[in-house]
Order: C-alpha cells, then sequence, then structure tokens
C-alpha cells in the first residue's frame, strides 16, 4: 500500500501536497486514461489523471468547454469505465459508492420530473435508491433538503412554476436527499443567468458550510472555481491532463467579501494565465 | 354572435373595444364563420340554380336529416360502435408495440423497421381482404382502424419514451434502478403526452377506417349509408350522413382531449417552458 502511495505522490506531488497529507482522498483517482471511439477511430480524451479529493474539502475542476472534466466527473461518479487507472470513491469503485448512496450527482440540466412537485422531485432519487423507506420519511428528509436550499414554500410547485434557478436548487436537493458523502456537480450553474449564478454559489458554499459534504464541481466560471474551492485543478491539452493543481489560499468560512481580497485576484490571475496556455495547446 | 356577424362598422367599433378587455372564445369565432359559410353557400345554391343531386343547399340537407333522423341514428350506433372498438384496440396494440420495441432492445431493433415498412402498405387496399377473412360484419372493420389506427399511438409513445434525458437516466442508474424500474417510474409517465398526442390522431383514423370498412361491404352503418345514398342519387341524404359523420368524429376528438386534460394536466406547461428555455 505505502508503495503504491509513494507512486502517486511521484505522479502528483503538487496535488497529494495541496492536499496535506498522503492518505488517499474520499474521492481518488489515479493514472486515469480514457479512450473514446469517434467514427471509429480511437481517441485519448484523457491522459494520466491523478487527484485526491480529501474528505470535507470543496475541489473544482476548471478548462475550457469540451475539453474533458465533464468526461472525468463521469468516471468519478462511475458513469464511464475509465480505460486505465483505478478511482475509488469512499475505498470503493464509484458505481457501487454510487449505489450506496455515497455519491450525489447535480448536472447543468436540473432534469426535474414535470409531473411531480418540488418535494417529489427531492424525494424521488431517494426513493428509487431506497425501496425500504416510505413515502413519508422520503418526504420529510426531502422537506428538511428543500429548505437548507432556500425552497421552503415552495414544495408543492411543479417545476413548471419554478424558475430555473429555483429548479436547480430541487435537483441540488434531491442529491442532497441520498445523504451522499460526496456531491458531483457538472456546471450545476451553467445555463443561469449572471446574478442567479452568483446567489447559487452562495447558496453552495452554505450548504457545504453547513452539512461538510465533499464537493466537487466542475465548472469554467474562474470566479466561482476561486469563491468556492479549497483546490482548483486545471486541465487542458488534448488529450486533456491536469496542468496545475492550484490551493486557494482564502481564509475559512468564507464570505462574499473574499472577492476583494488580493489572494482572491491573485489565484484569479493565474488561473486565466493557466486556461489561456491550456487553450493555446489544444489543436484548432 | 350576430351582434359580430352583423353588426354596423360603428358598433363593431365599440364590441371591438369591448372584445381588447375580454376576448371572444375560439368556438365563438368558429361558429360565427361556419354559419356565414352556411349562409353564404345557401345564397350561392339559389342564385345559381345548382341543382341539387350535384350540390344541395344546407336547407335541403337539414331536411334530409330530419326526414331520415331514425335510420341516421341507428348508423351512427353501429359505426361509433366500430370506431370505438377499433380506436381501443388500435391503442393498446400501438402502445404494446412501442412498450416492446423499448423493453427488449434486440427484438425492438428488429421490430421498428417491419412497423415502418408495414406502415406503408395502402391499408385501405386491405379493405377486401379483411372482408374475405372476416366476413361482413363488425370484425373487418374493426380490424381495418387497428391496421389504420396504431401507427401513431406507436410511433408518437415510442419518441416518449425514448425522450427522457439521457443524464435523468445515468442519475437512476447510479443508484442501481433496473430497466424495468426507469421504465416504469420515469420513461411511461414521461411519454404521456406523446402517447396523446399520438391518440388525437389515432382517433381521427379511426374515423376513416371505419367508413373504408364499410364502403367496401357492410349492411349498416354511415359508410353504408352514403354509399347506398349514392346509387340513388340522394345527394341531401349523402351530406346529411357526412355531417353526422363529422360530429361523431369531433366528439370522439375531444373525449379523448378531455382526457388528455384528466390525465397529464402537466404537458401544454411543460411543453411551453421548455420551449422558452430553449430560446
Amino acid at each position: 500500500m505505502s508503495g503504491a502511495l509513494s507512486v502517486v505522490h511521484a505522479l502528483d506531488a503538487a496535488g497529494a501536497a495541496a492536499a496535506g497529507s498522503a492518505a488517499p482522498g474520499l474521492v481518488d483517482a489515479r493514472g486515469i486514461c480514457v479512450d473514446f471511439y469517434l467514427d471509429g477511430v480511437r481517441q485519448r480524451v484523457l491522459e494520466d489523471i491523478t487527484l485526491s479529493v480529501p474528505k470535507g474539502s470543496f475541489v473544482s475542476l476548471i478548462g475550457p468547454s469540451g475539453c474533458g472534466k465533464s468526461t472525468l466527473l463521469k468516471v468519478l461518479a462511475g458513469l464511464i469505465v475509465p480505460t486505465e487507472g483505478r478511482v475509488s470513491v469512499g475505498g470503493i469503485v464509484p458505481h457501487e459508492a454510487a449505489k450506496r448512496r455515497v455519491i450525489g450527482l447535480a448536472f447543468q440540466d436540473p432534469t426535474l420530473l414535470p409531473w411531480k412537485n418540488a418535494i417529489q422531485n427531492a424525494a424521488f432519487l431517494l426513493m428509487t435508491a431506497d425501496d425500504k423507506i416510505s413515502l413519508a420519511d422520503a418526504e420529510a428528509r426531502a422537506a428538511a433538503m428543500l429548505k437548507l436550499v432556500g425552497l421552503d414554500g415552495a414544495e408543492r410547485k411543479m417545476p413548471s412554476q419554478l424558475s430555473g434557478g429555483m429548479r436547480q436548487r430541487v435537483a441540488i436537493a434531491r442529491a442532497l436527499a441520498l445523504d451522499p458523502q460526496v456531491l458531483l456537480m457538472d456546471e450545476p450553474f451553467g445555463a443561469l443567468d449572471a446574478i442567479t449564478r452568483e446567489e447559487m454559489s452562495r447558496c453552495l458554499l452554505e450548504i457545504w458550510q453547513r452539512t461538510g459534504k465533499t464537493i466537487v464541481l466542475v465548472t469554467h466560471s474562474i470566479e466561482e472555481a476561486v469563491f468556492l474551492s479549497g483546490e482548483v485543478h486545471v486541465m487542458g491539452g488534448a488529450p486533456a491532463h491536469i496542468l496545475e493543481t492550484l490551493p486557494i489560499a482564502l481564509a475559512q468560512p468564507r464570505t462574499t467579501d473574499c472577492i476583494t481580497e488580493s489572494a482572491f485576484k491573485v489565484a484569479q490571475q493565474r488561473l486565466r494565465s493557466l486556461l489561456i496556455e491550456g487553450h493555446q495547446r489544444r489543436p484548432a | 354572435m350576430s351582434q359580430v356577424t352583423l353588426g354596423t362598422p360603428a358598433r363593431q367599433a365599440s364590441t371591438q373595444a369591448e372584445a381588447m378587455k375580454r376576448p371572444l372564445p375560439d368556438w365563438v369565432l368558429a361558429l360565427a364563420l361556419a354559419a356565414a359559410v352556411t349562409v353564404l353557400w345557401e345564397l350561392a345554391i339559389r342564385l345559381f340554380r345548382v341543382p341539387t343531386f350535384v350540390l344541395p343547399a344546407p336547407s335541403a340537407v337539414i331536411r334530409s336529416l330530419i326526414e331520415n333522423w331514425a335510420q341516421l341514428a341507428s348508423a351512427t350506433q353501429s359505426t361509433a360502435l366500430e370506431i370505438l372498438l377499433g380506436f381501443v384496440l388500435a391503442a393498446i396494440t400501438g402502445i404494446a408495440v412501442a412498450l416492446v420495441i423499448v423493453r427488449f432492445d434486440r427484438f425492438g431493433r428488429a421490430l421498428y423497421p417491419l412497423v415502418v415498412l408495414f406502415q406503408n402498405v395502402p391499408k385501405v387496399a386491405l379493405a377486401p381482404i379483411f372482408i374475405l377473412w372476416f366476413g361482413f360484419d363488425l370484425a373487418p372493420k374493426v380490424v381495418l382502424i387497428v391496421v389504420i389506427a396504431f401507427f401513431p399511438v406507436a410511433i408518437d409513445m415510442l419518441v416518449g419514451l425514448q425522450s427522457v434525458e439521457p443524464s435523468f437516466v445515468a442519475l437512476m442508474q447510479s443508484v442501481g434502478a433496473s430497466r424495468s424500474k426507469i421504465l416504469l417510474d420515469v420513461r411511461i409517465p414521461h411519454s404521456l403526452p406523446h402517447l396523446m398526442a399520438g391518440l388525437k390522431v389515432a382517433i381521427t383514423f379511426s374515423v376513416i377506417g371505419a367508413i373504408v370498412g364499410e364502403f367496401a361491404g357492410a349492411s349498416r352503418g354511415l359508410g353504408y349509408m352514403i354509399q347506398f345514398a349514392s346509387t340513388q342519387l340522394d345527394t341531401p341524404l349523402i351530406f346529411a350522413a357526412l355531417f353526422v359523420v363529422s360530429v361523431l368524429g369531433l366528439a370522439f376528438y375531444y373525449v379523448v382531449e378531455f382526457t388528455e386534460r384528466l390525465l397529464v394536466p402537466w404537458a401544454p406547461k411543460f411543453d411551453a417552458t421548455h420551449r422558452a428555455q430553449d430560446s
């Protein structure tokens, strides 16, 4: 075990150092490679990705659109089996972890069921995952999660009566209702307008501070990544790999005031130049 | 209503101002247009002295409707029974075909092209064969309706079942939901608005199927009456029967639409919001 760890350490010294210890993270990926077949041609999408997400941390994956960060998140969620490498979430393979409700998922599209109201939608996945839970228990849990995401009072509203931001809150409540150890989010605010997006960032920060869940966020917003994360993995290149892992040296607990701090601006600048570098390395 | 159709310009201006506040319902406008066309039709027939056996005036059609009321009523009963039985069986067949294609992947891939191929057989041409196989009574008409009307149900239902967001399916699979559970809990309810659209097409196809089936060989029904009247050059009766068929079809259509409102109240809102999001 220690031998394997030292290999990882050599591969991703920066990541391991940022994690603060050599212990495997709650989400642990080592040497992940993913190949896709495009028109019958084998194409490498992800190249040798190693990352470790410590329990209770907030980590962002940032990179240009289409660079493969969503693919990486799907690998962590157990939705894609990597061609090479090993992934574990809570010490087991991701798709087993998902079945044991270790993983909660949220995508850019909230994908609520239009025939169910907010509370039924928030309870739906929990009831799917656990066929022994009673409707009352599931809905009680869903109601608590809706309250946590700031939707108390909207429990009986249908998705068509909710705004885009509120629908995404329901989707997050649905993931939280599973009581997962880690929340994997793929550009959950990508389809929202700028103001709603900022509001949702604050909401997510509050959820993280209150629940202590481990959160992995895929985003292409630099501000969002800096504001929320303890650590940002910058992806780029073709095939995509981790260009750099940047610890964000902002004090916790954070508030919206932190965006005026110089550390915020420094991190922002650094991410910007890394993203530009990654962008230039992509084939036209 | 007469205020709208026959109003003087001054009066129209005042009703227009009221209409701005509360627009007239569509059905009032439709009835007004129908009344206007009927009046024009009556006038044209009288003005140009069109022979009744070529094109009867609305008044002649109404007279024929009243004179042949008993006959038309019993013919309506037989045709309505054919439509109802055929439509229900077509709906069941269409739903079953869609479910089988979605649930049993490999069999579905084999079945789908054959269903499409079968759809391209001119079904009307099968009517005489069905008479040969099933006799002159109810059965051949019902079979013809099923064959004509199951297709829109199957296709629309299939689209509905398959158009569930892949990310939502992934979400369910990730927590270990089985294929059957996803089908039952998500795909089937998701498909209902699509199914209802298919059923609305199918009910109009069913009316056509019943009339064609009766043309091919029957001893009762509205289609049979139309054919019989045409051999007698009784054109007003043809039109009277056509009118009854249309009203019957319309009644069936609205029964389906009413069912839609009960069954899938979220459907129109759902579509509207999705369109709003896309734009």
